[in-house]
């Protein structure tokens, strides 16, 4: 008796996590496996996600490079205008464990080089590595195809699944969470909800993008 | 079932039922309300008040938490509506369908786009609006697929007319067969790029290419501004809904108008278990409506009956009405109820940076952008590896902050260049038509049932070789005019997507000659059951390439001035 809710129970997983799949790769998946899948009643969300469980130190070399990339000039910065808790509360609620891991490889290895104890040009130069560095992480990102068999499930393919490199993740949620919030936006952009209109203008010398 | 009393029976008698509150169920609301009928509307979902039910429609980016980007646990809630992109976002999710409360089952991958609350998808459509063309009616018969459209560009063209000035439709007098010109208001302007590609790909290629025709007031008419309309404010956040109506949605247009004649009546949380059939009278006498919340079960009566639940649920609920004259569905004696499923495939198009232009910039967010007619099999152009053809839709743009995330760089001067408008770029899609084909298709299990007892809807319909070679040559086909307009960086693209993401689903009860082939006569009555209409999606015999709603609501139109006819002529 064991033995059979055993053997159910990995079966309505390893079909649930099939079914989660597709929400990450597309279509990823045949014909015959979505047959026997009954797509539907495992597209169900119960997992409890892992969220990332980030020291002070690791939140502090968070909140650091978010403000290198957009750095207080005579306009706010991303401390200001909330960017490091947007970039924790988004790997958590919007990417799941591929990029927690490779978010968090990028900040260990910060770590590790004592990030924090750095000189402002020493900062610089270890930003500009890992950027280097993460142009070959995108290549083999890019390249990496996650073909499915019967019997693989979410959580296998989640485990080879190699994450956005961290500084991507980095690059794109610092310049999400800075220019769409008010601070980041107002000093940045003509912002302009209601035009009332769409008219050709020409560009004059150091006018700002205008955002709707 | 309920014990209904005289009061009650009477309560819910009606000269008209419509089914869907949606494009056509709005527009058949109308039609028949104005010709002086007592109407019931029914919308299975909530209802969504017009202007008062659009939360999100001011406002400001920060006011989103999550900024755009959909949250893992909505896209799981939004399974098959988030493979669109972004539909599940913060910004509209509440106003597409729920997937996990309202499963379906796919046998073959099926992208199904729902939205189910007043004026359904009519609240967030693309707006872009294109007549046919007698070509499009003609098609079928003459090349041997599926079977003959029984109407001709001649008996739509009026209705066509009627719906535009209704509708507001904004373009460009061109005078082309291939998209014949609708009546419109001042077209939108096109960018200098656009101007520079436009000349260069008719120069080079002889292809055309227009501004967008679209739903939008570029120059509120009287006839929009009674209902309350006011002219488009070029925000291009049309999928919130709109403060202004300034695009046609059945909320800002179709019910209001219904409405000002005081025969209208709404149920909200209505969804329709099936069509009453009286084998005697040979009509449908109503409709069994559930309640979507505490599932009761209430009965409707009428002499005429619309059904405009949207294609796939409009073919649902005639495949769920049995009774001994109709084993398989109500007007089902053709077995063509939920076959000849169609769509537009997309997810293949090209992209091109643009030099120059630097001075070149707009004040407003366009909400159309241009529009490339179908061009191959048609005039010389004879294809060896596909019938039919596409149109492509997409513009040019100069880029904004996040070209920042691809680039090299960070701090300060890095910060100070991202807020200046980027260099050009401009991408087209191409929208495909796709052919009639029994075997694809939706049918109801014939044991799981949703929540409500209803039978679950199984789709079974996937592209072609015809679809696929089209693709491949809609990559070929961009990239050859922006070559020719000198752009550089080309890149083609062709998603891996499915029928279903071109959110044009339709066919699955056809109209035609012969009620052996076709579940619906030239006057969108069931052959078999002469009182019940159908002028949704549904309805089409072959597809198109062109956005769909536009000939929709023509049909609509034109069935509703027919079937009142026909009550006061007594045929009904």
């Amino acid at each position: 008796m064991r033995r059979v809710s055993t053997q159910k129970t990995i079966n309505m997983n390893r079909r649930e996590a099939l079914a989660k799949a597709t929400l990450l790769l597309g279509a990823a998946l045949s014909g015959p496996t979505l047959m026997a899948m009954g797509r539907w009643e495992n597209a169900i969300g119960t997992t409890v996600r892992d969220k990332l469980n980030l020291s002070t130190l690791q939140k502090q070399i968070i909140a650091e490079v978010a403000e290198l990339i957009m750095p207080r000039t005579d306009t706010v910065g991303a401390k200001d205008v909330g960017v490091p808790a947007f970039i924790e509360m988004m790997i958590n609620d919007c990417y799941q464990s591929p990029e927690h891991r490779s978010f968090m490889a990028g900040v260990v290895e910060l770590e590790g080089m004592k990030f924090l104890d750095m000189s402002a040009a020493q900062k610089t130069d270890t930003l500009k590595q890992v950027e280097q560095k993460a142009k070959e992480q995108m290549k083999a990102y890019n390249a990496q195809t996650i073909k499915f068999g019967d019997n693989q499930d979410l959580e296998s393919m989640n485990a080879v699944k190699m994450g956005l490199p961290f500084w991507r993740l980095m690059k794109e949620l610092t310049l999400l969470g800075y220019y769409t919030s008010e601070g980041g936006t107002k000093a940045s952009f003509e912002y302009v909800p209601n035009p009332g209109k769409f008219e050709l203008t020409k560009l004059k010398p150091g006018q700002k993008t205008i955002v709707y | 079932m309920n014990q209904i009393n005289i009061n009650t029976q009477k309560a819910n008698r009606f000269d008209a039922i419509v089914v869907g509150s949606g494009m056509t169920g709005g527009i058949a609301a109308k039609e028949l309300t104005e010709k002086g009928m007592k109407v019931l509307m029914l919308e299975r979902g909530r209802e969504v008040k017009h202007l008062e039910g659009y939360d999100t429609a001011n406002k400001a980016p920060w006011e989103f938490e999550h900024r755009g980007k959909v949250p893992i646990n909505s896209a799981e809630e939004y399974w098959s509506n988030n493979r669109f992109g972004t539909l599940a976002s913060e910004e509209a999710g509440a106003f597409f369908t729920n997937d996990k409360q309202n499963p379906f089952i796919e046998k073959k991958p099926f992208d199904w786009i729902r939205a189910y609350h007043t004026g359904g998808k009519s609240m967030h459509w693309g707006r872009q609006t294109y007549r046919w063309g007698q070509h499009d009616f003609e098609a079928n018969a003459k090349e041997g697929v599926g079977i003959d459209w029984p109407l001709r560009y001649e008996d739509i063209a009026p209705w066509y007319s009627y719906i535009e000035k209704f509708v507001g439709i904004s373009g460009q007098k061109e005078g082309w067969d291939i998209i014949p010109d609708s009546d419109f208001l001042p077209p939108m302007s096109m960018l200098p790029p656009e101007v520079h590609f436009k000349d260069a790909v008719m120069k080079k290629l002889n292809r055309k290419v227009t501004i967008g025709r679209i739903a939008n007031l570029s120059q509120a008419q009287p006839i929009h501004t009674a209902l309350g309309r006011a002219s488009c404010q070029y925000r291009n956040k049309c999928v919130r809904g709109c403060p202004h109506g300034g695009y046609y949605s059945s909320m800002a247009g179709a019910i209001p108008a219904a409405a000002q004649t005081g025969k209208l009546t709404i149920r909200h949380n209505a969804i329709a278990l099936e069509l009453i059939y009286d084998a005697q009278k040979q009509k449908a006498t109503g409709v069994r409506v559930i309640d979507q919340i505490d599932h009761s079960v209430t009965e409707y009566f009428a002499k005429i009956i619309f059904v405009n639940a949207g294609a796939m649920n409009s073919a649902a609920l005639l495949l769920n009405s049995k009774s001994t004259r109709f084993p398989n569905g109500l007007g089902n004696d053709s077995d063509q109820v939920g076959r000849n499923l169609m769509d537009h495939h997309l997810g293949s198009g090209a992209t091109a940076t643009v030099e120059g232009f630097e001075d070149d910039y707009y004040f407003g967010s366009r909400p159309t952008g241009l529009y490339i007619p179908r061009f191959r099999n048609w005039g010389n152009d004879k294809r060896k590896d596909y019938q039919r053809g596409f149109g492509y839709q997409g513009g040019a743009s100069r880029s904004s902050w996040n070209r920042g995330v691809g680039m090299d760089g960070f701090g300060a001067d890095f910060k100070k260049g991202l807020t200046e408008p980027g260099s050009w770029t401009i991408g087209f899609g191409g929208f495909g038509e796709i052919l009639p084909d029994p075997n694809n298709r939706m049918y109801l299990d014939p044991v799981k049932k949703d929540q409500w007892g209803i039978p679950m809807i199984v789709f079974d319909a996937a592209f072609t070789e015809n679809d696929l070679a089209m693709r491949r040559d809609i990559m070929v086909a961009g990239a050859e005019m922006l070559e020719a307009a000198g752009f550089k960086n080309i890149s083609t693209y062709n998603r891996d997507t499915h029928m279903g993401l071109g959110i044009h689903e339709m066919g699955t009860a056809r109209m035609g000659h012969d009620p052996k082939n076709s579940v619906l006569n030239k006057n969108n009555q069931i052959h078999a059951c002469k009182n019940v209409f159908l002028t949704d999606g549904a309805c089409m015999v072959s597809a198109s390439c062109v956005n769909p709603s536009l000939t929709y609501m023509a049909l609509t139109a034109r069935a509703a001035e027919y079937a009142v006819g026909e009550l006061k002529r007594k045929n009904l």
